[in-house]
């Protein structure tokens, strides 16, 4: 329906004057954007791909036995009476920035499973898959800016995708931004292909599928068009190309972030909510430490904790926190109990998470787990509570139902937006 | 003896094709269950018609129903200016209400809204105090939590309407879940009624085993025409009901039809629409087709060329829509060879066909492709969509074989219920025993065990079109499929087992002697039941999954072939006859019965062979007709998509486009690890596959869902930037180089490409266009080589390149 409309209102002839003149000043995003969701609200993920570990991060456990409690120590935070892992110290002393989330609980102990119920908030089924948040934000609230709204960095991922919904709303994948020569794969023109040229033979395209302009009501016809002119758009919006422009960030600034996936994810990140993506997912790997997980949480949590801190920092001080919510997470926690490779394995039953932005209060310790960080004790929230809270927080009504399938599905499972996260 | 004559006004509901109809009395074999009760009735295909009882001391007609006087038959006869029909109704002694039960009726609601899921009372803790096994596992508690717990205060019997267990979810009572039902629904009415019957726990007395909804299709003519209708529940007890004022209606196309128990049906606008009506779990549907006389006229049907188009035909002019012209020759070989071959015709195959002047030569050429490799190829990409070859589950070694094989069954079309039979009782090392790899994805991969769980609704979707899915967690709110079906066809793959052998890829099926499967919400072992109830013996030396196997492909119950002939259909005219395609339920009606069963016997005829079905198919008209026609007096019709009265056109599938773009650009693609000139379609597909083709709906087979063939932005920025079209212009053997070479002009170029891609002719516009297009980019400083690449690059992005039209 939506694209009947944009065919209506933005004729073909408009189109090609719009699109021919987009470097003169006229945008085809500026119009575009105005048709769709209200919405201010961003998001941003930082995702720990395998499951971060508890103990090492937000929840440790000095008290417990050394199995337990692991390799590392603990260290004050800015807020008196709550402790992180050693391996965290600017997250520590930014904690005011960010509250922390100690009762989740997953149902899930598969990656693929655990991924796509986190993602999703929807407990994987064998009847259908359902859409990720990304994926629903796309369809409920649209581009802007003319960038594409759903952005996944480093790579594609097989629970981050539109399910159900189908492919329209899958994530443009952004590649690694940490790679020496990195650029966007498919957004800039092939090599020695200039933007008036590009728009020139655009035009002949418009002009050539004109001949088929009796078939404009088929559905697929119409929708290949309306994507042909987002494509259009992206590539020729100086915005976007400037959004996807590391090399634009000073020196200074990217060492800040870290020269590493995670680092310059978030960075890239940043600018793409800056420029106008409504949700950012960043894959940041390696905390699937079945072997081994002082060792590579020594190198790992670091990381992490410089690539957090410092995009906290740099988003407050660029007044973006106020409108995006960030979470970072993995699917689910780790073992309480070091296993025989030193390593800790899969662990839903308990795990933390850190929230922060859209007015998220900073500074609080929510629900608490048991002694081993092996279940909640305190305020156990369920992957549906924090689904509720992202859909409340983006500003999407969590008792929307899709029909897909034959069937009512709804994007959110009956859960509570966590109330300690609302100001 | 006539005591009552009654003369029905029945001109208002005379179905529009009345030369057709006979006089018609519905519902038939009516048994009223006791004197004093009633039941509905409607004539139609007569005028004038006198309506008598042959025992009105038993029924009395009276206005538009019968009146049961006393217990006994009466016989009523129906008298019409065009013809006669009767009728025996019985009465019976005695009535009792339809019995409610709580794991029936009350569990399948607090499923369905949700009330037990993890998130809410069925969350370890409750909520409130409130706690429910998960979905439902544990009835017994659950009624125990509902109707004892805390002295009984969410029931009470004496008021049932203020009872919690409604006030809350209605939110008569603030409730922390929402609203999740209003006080006018089904599930409201069946919660209340159970209450009102004392909460059972089991059902006592008489339950309502399906209901029937009357007329179960019909065609309106105009805005404004009416039909009655009636809705009868048949009893346990062999009785029936009227419970035409007692369901609920809903329309799933209100702009078609509306609907009002009273006043029945109301046409709206063209179109058309399912009528459904549901009570006490139980549901029953009926078509209405509105057609709009201003679409009329006398329209030409082309002569039928085989039974697809008798019936296709026949159902466009019962609802007077025109089917679109019949397509040029040239039309048909592009569209004939994308397909059915998946791949372009080149232009030398192309102008053989076109000079050819036999009569028959497009059912020659039909026949010549199903002979080409490349018909094989093209259908094993679809038969691995379905069977889900993914490396995901067989780790890589053994998809391989398993696409070996289905390739040989495609080329050698072998008998199709013989190759699922081979599947479904597979034995032994899926290396040497390909066809054992049908069942992966229902591993495990984690627990490298089988799921049994997963098996059920991939064999239901593929082999009956029967969604089960949701029956594993809940009876189904609508159908008649409950847990008890799902966990009874489970039980034929109790003993299926899996080992891991020699390498950690190989994989060896065998069957256990012994293991059963538990019900999930009774705990005992459940045997093995078929989908019609059937509980089947299991001869001695063979095992479980073979009898399965045989009941599902058992030739005589025609589901199998039905489904089988539906999905393939879809694959033609992008829906299927029954829509979604492997979604049959009595919700979900074929547009086309006949025409389903037709081609399912045809299929069970010519021995399951899937070249018969193709040939029968693309020979049809219904195949033959345009996708798009210039002039159509009257716009277009909103059943012509719905009714096949056109060709829909669509994108080519991933693997088609590519190698699509390689036959017109002379460069092949590249893929790591495979010979040069390996086409997509043989590619042993990992998860993923290549960038491209996944970006163009490539699915990754993980889950049971159909290739996605939608548009996105990933692949309009492929076509536009990525290296699948700018690669090609600098590789060795680009078509332009070699036409530059033989040293053509740029007409002469503009037409090659033309025939490359479109297999036709450019017509006078496009060549001016195109001329007047390298004239500029020559002004504009770019080399004649760079404006024809541009050119090609334009050709090749145009819908009419991307598409099968």
């Amino acid at each position: 329906m939506q694209l009947s409309t944009m065919r209506s209102r933005y004729s073909r002839r408009d189109f090609l004057r719009v699109g021919g003149a987009s470097l003169g000043g006229i945008s085809l995003p500026q119009m575009l954007a105005a048709s769709r969701g209200r919405s201010d609200v961003s998001c941003l993920i930082y995702f720990h791909t395998g499951g971060l570990c508890q103990h090492d991060s937000f929840d440790p456990k000095p008290e417990a036995p050394r199995e337990v409690r692991g390799g590392f120590g603990t260290i004050p935070t800015s807020v008196p009476g709550v402790r992180f892992s050693e391996l965290l110290p600017r997250s520590a002393a930014n904690f005011k920035r960010f509250s922390v989330v100690r009762s989740m609980y997953s149902l899930e102990a598969i990656h693929e499973k655990a991924k796509q119920y986190l993602f999703s908030g929807q407990r994987p089924n064998n009847a259908y898959k359902h859409p990720v948040y990304g994926s629903v934000v796309a369809r409920e609230q649209g581009n802007r800016n003319g960038l594409p709204p759903f952005v996944v960095i480093p790579r594609k991922d097989i629970c981050a995708d539109a399910g159900f919904l189908g492919p329209a709303y899958d994530p443009f994948i952004a590649g690694d931004p940490s790679a020496e020569d990195y650029s966007v794969q498919d957004l800039t023109l092939p090599t020695g292909l200039g933007l008036e040229e590009a728009q020139g033979r655009a035009g002949l395209l418009s002009a050539l599928d004109a001949r088929l302009e009796k078939l404009e009501k088929s559905s697929v016809v119409g929708s290949m068009d309306h994507f042909y002119q987002k494509a259009l758009d992206l590539v020729s919006s100086p915005a976007a190309k400037r959004a996807f422009d590391l090399g634009a960030e000073p020196g200074r600034v990217r060492d800040a972030y870290g020269r590493t996936t995670g680092g310059q994810g978030a960075l890239l990140a940043r600018r793409l909510i800056e420029a106008g993506v409504r949700l950012v997912t960043l894959f940041h790997g390696g905390y699937d430490t079945h072997s081994d997980n002082d060792k590579s949480n020594k190198k790992l949590y670091p990381e992490f904790d410089q690539a957090f801190s410092t995009l906290l920092e740099d988003m407050d001080a660029r007044g973006l926190l106020d409108t995006t919510l960030v979470l970072a997470m993995g699917e689910f926690g780790r073992t309480p109990e070091i296993n025989h490779s030193a390593g800790r394995d899969h662990w839903p039953g308990v795990f933390s998470i850190a929230v922060a932005g859209a007015g998220v209060p900073g500074g609080q310790a929510i629900g608490s787990s048991d002694a081993m960080g092996a279940a909640p004790r305190e305020r156990p929230i369920s992957i549906e509570d924090l689904g509720a809270t992202v859909y409340r927080k983006l500003g999407i009504d969590t008792h929307k139902e899709y029909h897909a399938l034959g069937r009512p599905i709804r994007i959110n499972d009956g859960g509570t937006p966590v109330r300690e996260l609302f100001a | 003896m006539r005591c009552l004559d009654l003369k029905l006004a029945v001109a208002a509901f005379l179905p529009v094709s009345a030369a057709h109809a006979a006089v018609l009395i519905e519902p038939a074999g009516i048994r009223i269950q006791s004197p004093g009760q009633s039941q509905r009735i409607i004539l139609s295909g007569g005028s004038d018609c006198e309506i008598s009882s042959g025992d009105p001391a038993v029924v009395q007609v009276a206005s538009n129903k019968l009146v049961a006087r006393s217990p006994g038959s009466a016989r009523i006869a129906v008298h019409c200016a065009e013809g006669s029909t009767e009728t025996t109704v019985h009465v019976g002694e005695t009535g009792s209400a339809v019995g409610l039960g709580f794991e029936r009726d009350l569990l399948s609601i607090l499923t369905t809204k949700g009330c037990n899921s993890a998130a809410c009372h069925g969350s370890p803790a409750g909520q409130n105090g409130f706690k429910l096994s998960l979905y439902g596992a544990d009835p017994r508690l659950d009624y125990e939590m509902i109707v004892n717990s805390q002295a009984g205060r969410r029931v009470s019997l004496d008021a049932p309407e203020t009872s919690l267990l409604i006030g809350k979810p209605s939110f008569q009572v603030a409730h922390g879940g929402g609203q999740l039902m209003t006080a006018e629904s089904d599930e409201y009415a069946t919660i209340l009624e159970w209450l009102r019957q004392g909460a059972p726990y089991g059902v006592s007395g008489i339950r309502l085993e399906r209901l029937e909804i009357h007329p179960g299709e019909r065609v309106l003519e105009g805005p404004g025409a009416r039909q009655p209708i009636v809705v009868v529940g048949h009893l346990s007890d062999g009785t029936t009901r009227d419970m035409t004022a007692e369901v609920r209606y809903s329309v799933n196309d209100e702009a078609v039809i509306s609907v009002d128990r009273d006043r029945g049906v109301v046409a709206k606008g063209a179109g058309m629409t399912a009528l459904m009506a549901r009570a006490m779990g139980k549901a029953a549907t009926s078509q209405f087709i509105v057609i709009d006389r201003a679409h009329g006229g006398s329209f030409d049907y082309p002569e039928p060329a085989n039974l697809i188009d008798d019936h296709v035909f026949r159902k466009l002019r019962s609802v007077n829509v025109e089917p679109f012209p019949l397509i040029d020759d040239r039309t048909f070989l592009r569209r004939v060879y994308l397909d059915s071959a998946g791949i372009l015709p080149t232009p030398a195959e192309a102008s053989q066909f076109l000079s050819g002047t036999a009569s028959d030569k497009r059912a020659d050429l039909i026949d010549e492709l199903l002979q080409r490799d490349e018909y094989s190829t093209h259908w094993l990409v679809k038969f691995e969509d379905w069977f889900r070859n993914s490396q995901y589950y067989s780790q890589g070694r053994t998809n391989g074989s398993f696409k070996r094989w289905l390739h040989d069954s495609i080329r050698q079309d072998w008998a199709y219920d013989e190759t699922v039979r081979a599947m479904l009782t597979a034995k032994g090392d899926t290396t040497v025993r390909p066809a054992g790899n049908f069942w992966h994805p229902a591993i495990d991969f984690m627990l490298k065990t089988f799921e049994v769980e997963k098996a059920v609704p991939t064999i239901t979707r593929l082999f009956l079109g029967q969604r089960l899915e949701c029956a594993q967690c809940h009876n189904h709110p609508l159908e008649n499929l409950t847990q008890d079906d799902f966990y009874g066809l489970a039980a034929f793959l109790a003993r299926t087992r899996v080992k891991h052998g020699y390498g950690q890829y190989r994989r060896v099926w065998y069957d256990d002697w012994r293991g059963e499967i538990d019900h999930p919400v009774t705990k005992e072992p459940v045997p093995p039941q078929f989908l019609d109830g059937e509980r089947p013996a299991i001869p001695a030396g063979t095992t479980r999954r073979e009898v399965l196997a045989d009941w599902i492909t058992r030739a005589e119950q025609l589901q199998f072939a039905r489904a089988t002939v539906n999905r393939v259909w879809s694959e033609y005219f992008q829906r299927g006859i029954v829509e979604p395609f492997d979604d049959f339920r009595s919700t979900n009606r074929p547009t086309h019965p006949k025409l389903l069963d037709a081609l399912a016997r045809y299929f069970i005829d010519s021995g399951f062979r899937f070249k018969s079905l193709h040939r029968l198919i693309m020979n049809s008209k219904t195949y033959q007709l345009a996708a798009h026609t210039p002039d159509r007096p009257g716009g277009e019709h909103p059943l012509e998509d719905a009714l096949f009265a056109r060709y829909v056109p669509r994108k080519l599938p991933a693997e088609v486009l590519l190698d699509a773009i390689s036959q017109v650009t002379g460069v092949a693609e590249e893929f790591k690890n495979y010979p040069p000139g390996t086409s997509p379609k043989a590619l042993i597909a990992s998860i993923g596959a290549t960038h491209f083709l996944t970006t163009f709906g490539h699915p990754r087979r993980d889950i049971m869902e159909s290739r996605s063939n939608a548009p996105s932005l990933g692949q309009a920025l492929q076509m536009m930037n990525g290296d699948v079209l700018a690669g090609r212009t600098s590789a060795t053997g680009f078509v332009l180089d070699a036409l530059l070479e033989q040293g053509l002009d740029n007409r002469e170029i503009v037409q090659a490409l033309y025939r490359r891609a479109y297999a036709r002719e450019p017509d006078q516009a496009e060549r001016e266009m195109l001329e007047a297009y390298l004239a500029a980019e020559i002004a504009a400083g770019r080399d004649r080589r760079q404006g024809l690449a541009n050119m090609l690059w334009a050709i090749l992005n145009t819908k009419e390149f991307q598409m099968n039209l």
